[in-house]
């Protein structure tokens, strides 16, 4: 099939080359999302507002914006991590809602001076975070268990237990909703006076920094590109694999189980069914789309947040489902993959004959 | 599918006269790779009844205009003309189909169907659709005829690499190829599997039949083929001289130039012993290594003959520390090694070159200095660990590659890109860096070209002049007779006495290579 | 408790059918070398397909022919990335389960909870009231999912064309060689698993719930993924994974219905749990040994350097 066309890999890709497809991609990825929902009957001119005008241009628009951002940055960092050492953390609800129950339980349970209470409540987060992937990680170590499917089936249990807790002990008496009581005044992050952005946006920040120094700047950095290339010869080359490895992949864990008590202790003010809900994807989208770099999964969460706030106004003004966020990320990723044969392999026409 | 003329070439076919058509003709054939020229205006052409030697450096070509041949690649621009005809080839099975049959550097069987299943599918391929039993009926009428021993049931990836190519060359054969290219089979046989290998090769000539034979090993060329084609760079710098005519010593110039002679290998000077294995014994898979015993002196470079499979892999990978042993000590001067990782090793200097070194050493898309700090990262050259100086990498690799004369590539370029004897190159300079006092080496020179094979060998000699001990293993025996002064055979897990002097013969080694211990 | 035990077998087979069905076709695409985790985007596609379809008044059976169409069509979109663009494996199956649950989100938005009539039990078909109860309880899909077990099995393991199949999964260059299209090979396995995947899914709405709501596919084609891993990629192997989840599942529900005291969201984790310990048991007993296709995952380029 396709005899006409031959594919040639290129030894090295152009930085142009590269840019080039990566941008093409992404717009058409963009376009055919921007097709269908035009076909859905919303007119361009309400795409561009709802999109650009009311997401990034207004003072309210780009505060929600934000405020989406952050966990967006914490997940999508935690994926970056997982992936430079090739380990596919399919699992980052999972890891979303430990942080998110740990953080809870902290609250409930009102561990510690109040102070503290908010630290606590991170630290607990992250901590919950890295054993729930540790698991699997652990399990990738000693017996080669594939972590796809580890990190990903541990992520439905987790979902499960956070059911039984909200449906059980820590249902909330005073409204009886599933969710549990919300947070003390102490146990919230302050907003910072600018629609509904909290402090949170600095533990993002501060994350986006570490990362950038681990993975740009340390040892680490260089440590986890050759394992992530030819895991057998870092193992030869006496490099410290395990140590290595496991240090991004908790890492990834606990940023996932931060973004959880962030997204709790942030805008809800309470465990709830909901919170957790889409991380996945857009951990993956933003993780591939930023190469795992640090600096441009900022940017890239930014743009996404955006996406996730309009996507919420469509349900409410255009009875479209939120899932067309889903379908979006879904639609960009695959065209900015498939462009990607145009950069790593040159094209060239069978010579006749 | 076309039923080609030659299809029903078989070794008791119709025998080919002279004055006809050329079985295989390529003209001026360009090929790039992005960019990258691998061949320009070559030429090649194959008679029937002959055997053809294809010499040149690593990269000269070579495979690329076969895998032209065989429709592997499709040229840039040129013609490909067999028994006189113009095919157009637009993939492999096209090429087939016209009788061309290649055993590749890298066989194209599949290791977990077994030999018959393999050749029930290649005939499936032009439209002969068999059983797996009548496909094992045929392996095995077929290897009996060519005197070939070999199981139509076992599993591919369970016999060995002198079995799988044997499968190769009957799956060739029972698909009618009247032209078969052979590309270095003789790289990963014995001596002696070898030398059967080539008189097989040489009665299919006989029979009419055109055989293609690609080596490094000069020697071959001289006592089994009759005309021989050197390229270089891509061209055709020899055409189809007949071997009569031709000296070795012209090839030799043809294809490398000037080549650096083999510096002498000084006998004498051991220091005091440097690596001692007591009672080795490990087990992997279906190979057990069994009581190992070896002493390896400052200065001396100690031979591990024997035919691969043997235990090589599982020694080298236990010296390195990826494998425990399930007894037995290894002792680095006197500081026991048994239990320790792999980073310990290195730190006491036992370095080890493995035989696959994009497999197990070098990271292929990683640049070359970030390749060649790899294993300083932990002594702090390069940087704390909090901070990485890129530019002390840069500094170390420029001047490593400049010592060690690594060609095509800078500290920036990507280790994927080299050849194989530059990268082997890249791969000594970092292993043979300050503080390495025992070096394991498993085939350093395999698949490399006379020049790059010589120079490689210079690097562990005078590292050995140096001080270090040097631990060669290979199936080469010519490799080792030149370059130890001692050598011992791993034959089935066990290893000789080592040989030295007068009993270091090729005759007696042989012996114990396939002798049953 | 032998009532338990029957009840428990009537609806076992419920539990079972979709993700054996699902496996399977994973079992042909994974066996092409296409590293397939696609299946709960395709799930959903198939299952909302079929539930439209049955809510606009067709036939139950073409409704979920429809669903496999359905699931058919995306996975084309799968293959066509990574056959064709090469991309990568698993990163294109993330996408494309993004784009099945975003599909089934956008579209299916105004048919959720309205229920309908479904795939019949063979008991309230005209020939098949006089079947034991044990097998009128289900429904024709039960006889067509083991013939398509045997079928898959048969096919691949016995016939010409299933050899050259798992050829191209092992070794594509040596399966390029004899000819076989690699690309063809690989786009035919994925929509084979496309086929089968949104079968399953049309299963679990036109013939288990006759309803469907949102995200009913709930983790069911990643346990599929699994089940194929633990299963070492064999169709009697999948046969018992499938049976161990569904099992689980059907033995859950028996026991609440029973008004047995166990918390209920446990309970839906318990299957999980038990998929990942028996896929941690079988990972640990083949340690090393990697028992997938060889060429699973990895992309195929005739000029590249082998
Ligand atoms: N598929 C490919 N993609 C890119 N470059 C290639 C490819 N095949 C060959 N080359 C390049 O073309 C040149 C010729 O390679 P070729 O394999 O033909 O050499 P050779 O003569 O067979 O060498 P050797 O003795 O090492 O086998 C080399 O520079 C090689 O790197
Ligand atoms: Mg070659």
């Amino acid at each position: 099939m396709l005899d006409g066309t031959l594919l040639i890999r290129r030894q090295a890709v152009p930085g142009w080359l590269g840019a080039s497809c990566y941008a093409g991609g992404l717009c058409f990825g963009l376009g055919l999302s921007a097709i269908l929902l035009v076909s859905m009957g919303i007119s361009l001119e309400n795409l561009y507002q709802e999109f650009v005008v009311q997401t990034f241009l207004t003072s309210q628009g780009l505060g929600q914006t934000v405020t989406a951002t952050v966990p967006l940055i914490l997940v999508g960092l935690g994926m970056s991590l997982a992936m430079r050492v090739r380990f596919w953390n399919i699992g980052i609800e999972g890891q979303l809602w430990c942080g998110a129950m740990a953080a809870t339980w902290i609250s409930i349970h009102d561990v510690g001076p109040e102070p503290l209470r908010l630290l606590l409540m991170m630290l607990a987060a992250m901590a919950a975070g890295a054993a729930w992937i540790g698991i699997g990680l652990a399990l990738k170590l000693f017996w080669s268990v594939s972590e796809v499917i580890s990190t990903l089936l541990l992520g439905s249990i987790a979902f499960f237990w956070v059911q039984h807790m909200l449906f059980g002990a820590w249902r909330d008496t005073v409204t009886g909703f599933a969710t549990s009581p919300s947070f003390d005044p102490a146990e919230r992050l302050v907003l910072l006076g600018w629609e509904q952005v909290h402090s949170g946006i600095w533990i993002a920040l501060a994350a986006v920094v570490v990362c950038t120094w681990l993975t740009g700047v340390s040892r680490f950095g260089l440590l986890a590109k050759a394992i992530g290339a030819n895991p057998r010869a870092a193992r030869a080359t006496g490099l410290p694999v395990i140590a290595a490895v496991s240090l991004f992949v908790l890492g990834s864990g606990a940023l996932c189980g931060l973004a959880g008590a962030v997204i709790a202790a942030g805008t809800e003010y309470r465990l709830s069914q909901s919170i957790g809900a889409g991380y996945l994807f857009s951990g993956i989208v933003i993780a591939f789309l930023a190469r795992a770099n640090p600096l441009a999964v900022l940017a890239v969460a930014f743009v996404l947040g955006g996406i996730t706030t309009a996507g919420g106004v469509l349900k409410v003004f255009y009875g479209i489902s939120e899932a067309v966020v889903l379908l979006v990320q879904g639609l960009v990723l695959l065209s900015v993959l498939a462009a990607q044969l145009f950069a790593d392999y040159r094209l060239t026409e069978r010579k006749s004959g | 599918m076309t039923q080609g003329a030659t299809r029903s070439q078989t070794p008791s076919g119709p025998q080919k006269k002279a004055g006809q058509a050329p079985a295989l003709l390529l003209r001026d054939i360009d090929k790039a790779f992005d960019g990258k020229t691998a061949l320009s205006g070559a030429s090649f052409r194959l008679d029937w009844g002959e055997v053809h030697a294809l010499v040149g450096e690593n990269g000269a070509g070579k495979s690329t205009i076969m895998n032209v041949a065989t429709g592997v690649y499709a040229p840039d621009h040129g013609e490909v003309i067999v028994d006189g005809r113009d095919v157009p080839l637009r993939s492999p099975v096209d090429a087939v189909a016209a009788g061309i049959g290649m055993v590749h550097q890298h066989f194209r069987l599949v290791g977990r169907f077994t030999v018959a299943e393999n050749v029930a599918l290649a005939l499936g391929g032009i439209g002969r659709r068999i059983g797996i039993g009548k496909a094992a009926q045929l392996v095995k009428r077929k290897s009996a005829e060519l005197g070939f021993a070999l199981d139509p049931e076992a599993r591919v990836e369970r016999i060995s690499v002198a079995e799988q190519q044997r499968a190769e060359i009957i799956k060739v054969l029972l698909l009618g190829a009247g032209i078969m290219i052979l590309d270095e089979p003789t790289a990963v046989l014995t001596q002696q599997e070898a030398e059967a290998l080539l008189s097989m090769a040489r009665r299919l000539a006989q029979a009419g039949h055109a055989v293609v034979l690609i080596t490094h090993k000069l020697q071959e060329v001289a006592d089994h083929c009759d005309r021989i084609t050197v390229m270089a760079q891509g061209r055709t710098v020899l055409d189809a001289a007949p071997m009569a005519q031709t000296s070795l010593a012209q090839v030799t110039r043809k294809a490398f130039g000037e080549v650096k002679e083999q510096e002498p290998v000084q006998p004498g000077t051991l220091g005091g012993e440097l690596l001692r294995l007591e009672n080795l014994r490990v087990r992997h898979g279906a190979v057990t290594l069994d009581g190992l015993n070896l002493s390896l002196r400052a200065g001396e470079i100690l031979g591990i003959a024997g035919v691969g499979g043997n235990g090589q892999s599982e020694l080298v990978a236990c010296l390195n520390g990826l494998l425990r042993p399930l007894d037995g000590k290894i002792f680095l001067a006197d500081e026991d090694l048994t239990a320790a990782s792999p980073a310990k090793r290195r730190k006491a200097g036992l370095r080890v070159v493995p035989a696959d070194r994009f497999d197990s050493a070098l990271v292929r898309d990683m640049t070359l200095s970030e390749n060649l700090a790899l294993t300083g990262l932990e002594s702090g050259r390069f940087g704390p660990w909090w901070g990485l100086s890129r530019r002390s990498m840069k500094r170390n690799a420029e001047n490593s590659l400049k010592e060690f004369n690594v060609l095509g590539g800078g500290p920036e370029t990507r280790a994927s890109v080299l050849s194989g004897g530059n990268a082997q190159k890249v791969l000594l300079a970092r292993e043979l860096a300050a503080g390495t006092r025992v070096v394991v080496a498993h085939s350093p020179v395999r698949g490399l070209d006379l020049r790059s094979a010589r120079a490689v060998l210079n690097l562990l000699v005078a590292s050995a002049r140096q001080g270090a001990a040097c631990l060669l293993i290979s199936e080469d025996l010519d490799e080792i007779l030149r370059m130890c002064g001692s050598a011992a055979v791993l034959n089935r897990g066990r290893l000789s006495p080592p040989l030295s002097g007068a009993d270091l013969n090729p005759a007696r080694l042989g012996e114990l290579m396939v002798g049953h211990a | 408790m032998t009532d338990l035990v029957l009840a428990w077998l009537t609806v076992f087979p419920g539990y079972t059918v979709p993700l054996l069905l699902a496996s399977l076709g994973l079992v042909i695409s994974e066996r092409a070398g296409v590293l397939n985790l696609c299946t709960e985007g395709l799930m959903a596609v198939g299952a909302m397909t079929g539930a439209l379809m049955a809510l606009a008044g067709y036939d139950p059976l073409l409704a979920v022919a429809c669903g496999a169409l359905a699931g058919a069509a995306l996975s084309l979109v799968f293959g066509v990335a990574t056959v064709v663009f090469r991309a990568d494996h698993t990163l294109a199956g993330l996408a494309t389960v993004a784009l099945g649950l975003g599909i089934t989100g956008v579209v299916g938005r105004p048919y959720v909870q309205k229920p309908f009539d479904g795939l019949p039990r063979l008991s309230d078909t005209v020939w098949g009231a006089d079947l034991p109860r044990l097998v009128g309880q289900q429904n024709i899909l039960l006889p067509l999912t083991v013939l398509l077990l045997l079928a898959v099995w048969g096919w691949l393991f016995r016939t010409h064309s299933g050899l050259r199949l798992r050829a191209v999964g092992e070794d594509p260059a040596a399966a390029d060689v004899v000819g076989i299209d690699i690309q063809l090979t690989q786009l035919g396995a994925v929509l084979a698993s496309g086929v089968l995947a949104g079968l399953a899914g049309a299963y679990l709405s036109v013939a288990a719930a006759h309803v469907w709501v949102e995200g009913m596919v709930a983790g069911r084609g990643w346990v599929a993924v699994a089940i194929v891993i633990f299963a070492g990629w064999r169709p009697w192997g999948v046969l018992l994974g499938a049976g161990l989840f569904g099992g689980a599942e059907a033995a859950m529900l028996r026991l609440q219905t029973l008004g047995l005291d166990f918390p209920i969201y446990l309970g839906a984790m318990l299957p999980y749990a038990l998929t990942l310990l028996v896929f941690c048991i079988a990972c640990a007993r083949r340690r090393g040994e990697n028992a997938g296709p060889a060429a699973l995952g990895k992309a195929y380029l005739r000029q590249d350097k082998h």
